[in-house]
């Protein structure tokens, strides 16, 4: 290669590509129209798509319309019609599994957006220190839930974990179970979850304030904006589109959260965190009722996606 | 209204000096136009006076009160940014009617609406209120930019590059329109460009800054006439002033630190009987004058002819210069003043 004229090496390596195709595949190549190679290059991850998320969707709408139980492969699958779907809306416990959701998601969202966004406008104050700051409110964002799962668990244990300590120094109300109460397990819940994603909201708020151009508040200040006038007409539009975006990433997270509820509470007590995950978890794989589990999974797909739908296109409206 | 006092201001960034010990006063109701190529400090100066920069050393004074210390917020000033700075999640109407909403300014929607419309008319913006700030051209934003500024009353107006991205027209009218404004409200407005033409139309005063530092500061035509520099002299007239080592001309006194001739185009004459012959390189008919290229002993010249001079290229001619219109340079680029050389010739310079 270097014994041949500069000009000549630029092209050489499609050159050489070129001379070392056999001879046939250069003319069947050639054969294709560009629609066609379109389709032979994307069409591996097409195959793969179908194959592991399409048909599965479509192969539990199937058996949500049957009484199939996957822990008996030999029985004969019947066609039950709406059966399932109605059983389903029909049962209470089901509507409080989706409040404990609900309740999950709006209150963990809330929460985050609030700190998260309270975190990132100190951070981008940039104070001495503050990159070390944003490393150091990172790390819960990178544990794997099981473990903070786990390790949460012991820093809630009413006699001996350190949050009951820290609760007891500033109002004495003795040892707090947080996971054994009806009334603090979703909370506990809540709390880890906060602990965990916030950084992450924070992040997402961060990348938005540092994409507003100082010149928006010179202008600003030369109107004779207030502080509060600024964060309302031009820092809040403008990180919009992010923070909704870090909502509806985290929202959907949330709606299907499992992981950390297992390691938590499992469910209890009671049934006061079962969210909809869990209990269909319950339903499929310790119940084996893959009929009805999969209606299950079908209403809440369906709830997510519209839910997401009309969020996407708020999220539009609000970036113009 | 407002008197503005820059007194010893200095400002750096990094290793540049942006401004250096610059003084200026602007008078109340004045129009000064800050006039200087990219980096001469002009829009640092601007900013200065806004509060958007904070001066290393020396003090701004409006309206007799030392502002230094005080927020831009606090300082009563109106800013055209050349980049428009509009708020772009805005409307038209909007942007214009933020300013109007400041803290203390009280006024209720329908005066804010009465108020839009007006500026909105003046600046013919008023068929655009409704659309987004992003979706205007170049000049909708600059007119809206300048609305912002106008909305209100400031004391002060500060304008960087206000018209720079306007068509030839719009620029034309709204440079009228700019004057009309300053002469009714009484304003004081301190303008910042890089375009002759705009400050020789515009100011009561032009400064020209070189490098951080005011050089020369005096009404249109005593800048024009009596320039401080070489530099100074280059940045006013079009096509530029002629620069020439002396001697090339025949002329009949010359101060004798002088080293450099300056005429200005205007002021060469040609086909003379007698005199230095130069070459005809370029004829370019303008409708109302002839800007002439020649060539004087491997030298460019610019000349100006108000009428329509059938002169050929290539052709040879003796050219002159108009008596007394000559300005002398010394060797630091300074103008000599051939009175104050003391050459009795001369006396009729400047009249």
């Amino acid at each position: 290669m270097t014994d041949q004229p500069s000009g000549r090496s630029a092209d050489s390596l499609t050159d050489r590509v070129a001379r070392a195709t056999p001879g046939a595949v250069v003319q069947r190549v050639r054969g294709l129209s560009d629609t066609a190679i379109a389709w032979l290059f994307i069409s591996p991850t097409i195959l793969l798509l179908l194959a592991i998320n399409i048909f599965p969707l479509i192969w539990t709408v199937y058996l949500s319309f049957t009484n199939y139980r996957a822990n008996r492969p030999g029985r004969a699958i019947d066609w039950v019609g709406t059966r399932n779907y109605e059983r389903l809306l029909g049962n209470e416990d089901i509507w409080g599994y989706l409040q404990a959701t609900a309740h999950f998601v709006v209150w963990t969202m809330v929460i985050q957006v609030f700190i998260g966004l309270s975190l990132a406008l100190l951070i981008n104050r940039n104070f001495k220190g503050a990159s070390f700051w944003t490393t150091v409110i990172l790390i819960p964002m990178m544990l794997s839930p099981a473990v903070v799962g786990t390790f949460w668990t012991y820093l809630y244990q009413p006699q001996t974990g350190i949050f009951s300590y820290i609760i007891n120094l500033f109002v004495a109300v003795g040892p707090v179970d947080m996971i054994g109460s009806v009334d603090l397990a979703p909370w506990s819940i809540i709390i880890v979850d906060t602990w965990m994603w916030t950084p992450y909201i924070m992040l997402l708020c961060l990348a938005g304030l540092r994409s507003i151009p100082e010149y928006l508040y010179e202008a600003a200040e030369i109107d004779r904006a207030n502080t509060w006038q600024k964060f309302w007409y031009i820092t809040l539009p403008r990180i919009m589109p992010f923070l909704m975006l870090a909502v509806l990433f985290r929202g959907i997270e949330n709606f299907k959260m499992f992981d950390m509820v297992v390691e938590l509470t499992s469910g209890g007590p009671g049934s006061t965190t079962e969210v909809a995950s869990i209990n269909l978890k319950r339903e499929a794989f310790e119940k084996w009722r893959t009929g009805y589990s999969s209606a299950f999974a079908v209403i809440l797909f369906v709830t997510v996606f519209g839910l997401g739908n009309i969020y996407v296109k708020a999220l539009n409206k609000v970036k113009q | 209204m407002a008197e503005i006092v820059l007194n010893a201001i200095s400002k750096s960034f990094g290793s540049t000096k942006a401004v250096a010990d610059l003084d200026l006063t602007v008078r109340n109701g004045e129009f000064v136009v800050l006039l200087g190529p990219t980096g001469a400090g002009k829009t640092t100066t601007l900013r200065l006076i806004a509060g958007l920069e904070k001066p290393e050393a020396g003090s701004v004074a409006i309206d007799g009160m030392d502002v230094t210390e005080t927020p831009t917020s606090a300082r009563n000033v109106a800013f055209v940014f050349q980049q428009y700075s509009l708020y772009p999640h805005y409307s038209v109407f909007e942007n214009l009617a933020f300013p109007l909403k400041a803290p203390g300014q009280n006024l209720t929607a329908a005066q804010i609406k009465t108020r839009v419309q007006e500026i909105a008319e003046l600046l013919r913006i008023d068929h655009k209120l409704e659309n987004s700030a992003t979706a205007l051209s170049g000049g909708e934003m600059q007119r809206v930019a300048i609305g912002r500024a106008l909305v209100r009353n400031p004391t002060v107006f500060l304008m960087d590059e206000p018209l720079s991205s306007l068509d030839a027209k719009l620029r034309e009218d709204l440079r009228v329109e700019l004057k009309r404004i300053q002469r009714d409200l009484g304003a004081t407005i301190v303008y910042v460009t890089h375009d002759q033409l705009e400050a020789m139309t515009l100011a009561d005063r032009i400064g020209v800054l070189d490098e951080g530092k005011l050089v020369q500061i005096g009404d249109p035509r005593e800048v024009y006439e009596t320039p401080a520099s070489v530099y100074v002299a280059q940045r006013l007239g079009s096509p530029q002033i002629n620069l020439l080592a002396v001697g090339m001309l025949e002329l009949p006194s010359v101060p004798p630190s002088a080293t450099t001739l300056g005429i200005r185009p205007e002021d060469i004459l040609l086909d003379r009987s007698e005199g230095a012959v130069a070459k005809v390189i370029n004829v370019e008919h303008l409708g109302v004058e002839t800007v002439i290229l020649l060539e004087l002993a491997g030298q460019h010249l610019h000349a100006l002819l108000g009428d329509a001079a059938s002169l050929e290229e290539g052709a040879e001619i003796a050219i002159g210069v108009r008596e007394g219109a000559v300005l002398f340079f010394d060797a630091d680029g300074k103008r000599v003043d051939p009175l104050k050389a003391g050459v009795s010739e001369e006396a009729v310079y400047g009249t």
